[in-house]
């Protein structure tokens, strides 16, 4: 005897090919979304939302870290210099100091530069110094380190490695105030991530049950189409591409909110709020943020629609 | 042609909702399914088409036990099926053809062959001129009608029906009849689940009786009171 599948064949496709059947299914789906309308744009509007609290977080984050990295260039080595260095001196013990890894930039602080930068500390009360002489402040390197250099283990091993230069000075670098940014960063991190974590969550749950209740709304063309044949693909796929139509849409939608938030409140926020005084205002999102929002939106709705209708495929 | 092997079927361990049911049903035959609520007529046509299966014993369609099928192969037995219930089923934010060409969609119809025999089915259960509107807008009869003409349109070998009358008036029911003995005189099996006895008595067609879950008797229709 023979079984159902040997009796009938797999249907040709009106439209053949891997290519033809996506556009069928596609065509499926954006009919789909016409004939519900409300509930679609119900679902839109939720995922929209959601990822726009996303965003705003993401928003937080960004420039949260531009702080630190702009924060985190005041970590700097100095090595001080109880002799004066002959010009040739200081170039070979300048290139030496360059040529350490980590090193990101050396200034050679004179004499006078000294004074000056020491007058500029006393505002107000310049006069105290009047007679000093530029000769009894001691001249100095100051090592800007770069960015992946800035952590109190790296530091500690590039001071180390400094030592090791012959002719340096006498080395100090704020290791308390080093380990105190270092720990606050590293605190303000586990924060974000917490927070995030929670986030991520409460959207994916807030995404998957919006749409498994728009997919509940139409078990009955499930049940139809199974039914009437369709195999399990046939049924899903347009159902999927809905979803992921649906999270691009949300995606994007609320990126555009971000931007109109971003145009009329944020913009210039960073000015009054002395948050990030390294720039002119708050930054926005970078591209590969806001590529990552809109993909994000697209999975959450094409892993809510799959999920969805594992669920209420399984009577069919 | 359906058979049944000595079925039973449990919902749980203690609600038997059919039990040791032996019958068949011939290619092109037309029968009757009756009794009252609850006697198992929806679950034993369920088993047919797959949305169900028996606890013990055979469901065999064609020779094919049912039961043997893969989850892949459920749909290419159902696209040689039509079904028809007493809630019509119809997709609500459809139009009346679009509920239609969806089986033709499902077999991978080319669109101009659809729009074809779509409304060639329509015509002959006179619903051409309201292909463009939505289930909501039809009577029950006009419902009925559609749902039939998706489950026949691509001419199943077997059609089942679940109290396809349930709902409607005298002059819709006699209308969905003459639709059902129309697929039968060609060459369609048919099914009709029904305890409206006006309809049975009405036709000569072999009754299948069930009761409490168990088949109660088989005869010629017009004989059922001696049942």
């Amino acid at each position: 005897m023979k079984t159902p599948r040997n009796k009938a064949k797999r249907p040709t496709m009106s439209h053949q090919g891997a290519g033809g059947c996506l556009r069928y299914f596609f065509g499926r789906a954006v009919s789909n979304l016409r004939q519900n309308m409300v509930v679609n744009a119900v679902t839109v509007g939720t995922i929209t939302l959601a990822l726009l609290i996303v965003a705003l977080f993401l928003l937080l984050v960004v420039n949260l870290e531009n702080a630190a990295d702009s924060w985190s260039e005041r970590v700097q080595v100095t090595v001080y210099f109880d002799r004066d260095l002959t010009p040739k001196e200081q170039t070979d013990l300048k290139n030496r100091i360059q040529a350490l890894p980590g090193t990101a930039n050396v200034t050679w602080v004179g004499h006078d530069e000294a004074l000056k930068r020491f007058k500029g500390r006393l505002k107000g009360q310049e006069t105290l110094l009047e007679g000093v002489s530029s000769d009894v402040l001691p001249t100095s390197f100051e090592i800007a380190l770069k960015k992946q250099s800035r952590s109190s283990e790296a530091v500690e091993a590039y001071v180390s490695r400094l030592k090791t230069v012959p002719g340096i000075g006498e080395v100090q670098y704020g290791e308390e105030w080093v380990r105190r940014f270092n720990t606050f960063l590293t605190f303000m991190r586990l924060v974000g991530a917490l927070v995030g974590g929670f986030l991520l969550v409460a959207v994916v749950f807030i995404v998957s049950n919006t749409i498994r209740l728009t997919i509940y709304a139409r078990r009955d063309e499930l049940e139809v189409m199974a039914l009437v044949g369709a195999t399990r693909l046939f049924i899903k796929m347009p159902f999927l591409i809905e979803g992921v139509l649906q999270g691009l849409a949300g995606g994007l939608l609320s990126l555009l909110l971000l931007l109109a938030i971003y145009q009329l409140f944020l913009h210039n926020a960073g000015n009054f709020l002395s948050f990030n005084p390294a720039s002119s205002g708050l930054a926005f999102l970078p591209a590969e943020f806001m590529l990552g929002l809109v993909l994000a939106g697209a999975l959450l709705g094409f892993l809510g629609s799959l999920t969805s209708l594992r669920r209420f495929m399984a009577d069919t | 042609m359906i058979q049944f092997h000595s079925v039973s079927l449990d919902y749980q361990k203690d609600a038997t909702a059919l039990q040791n049911i032996s019958c068949k049903v011939a290619k092109g035959e037309f029968v009757f399914l009756t009794g009252p609520s609850g006697a198992g007529k929806t679950t034993l046509l369920r088993l047919v088409y797959g949305a169900l299966f028996p606890t013990r014993g055979q469901v065999l369609i064609d020779g094919q036990n049912i039961s043997r099928l893969t989850r892949s192969q459920l749909p290419f037995l159902r696209r040689s099926i039509g079904v028809v219930f007493q809630d019509f089923k119809l997709l609500p934010n459809h139009t009346v053809f679009e509920n239609v060409a969806i089986t033709l969609e499902v077999l991978g119809w080319d669109g101009a062959d659809i729009g074809k025999r779509v409304m060639h089915i329509l015509r002959q259960m006179g619903m051409e001129s309201k292909i463009h509107l939505t289930p909501q807008r039809l009577s029950g009869g006009e419902q009925q009608r559609v749902a039939l003409a998706r489950a026949l349109v691509n001419s199943p070998k077997i059609l089942l029906a679940d109290e396809p009358t349930g709902n409607l008036d005298d002059a819709n029911k006699q209308q969905i009849m003459n639709i059902f003995k129309e697929a039968n005189v060609k060459g369609t099996t048919v099914v009709v689940a029904t305890h409206d006895r006006r309809l049975i008595e009405q036709s000569h067609y072999r009754i299948i009786r069930l009761q409490g879950g168990q088949l109660a008797g088989a005869e010629e229709a017009g004989n059922e009171n001696a049942a």
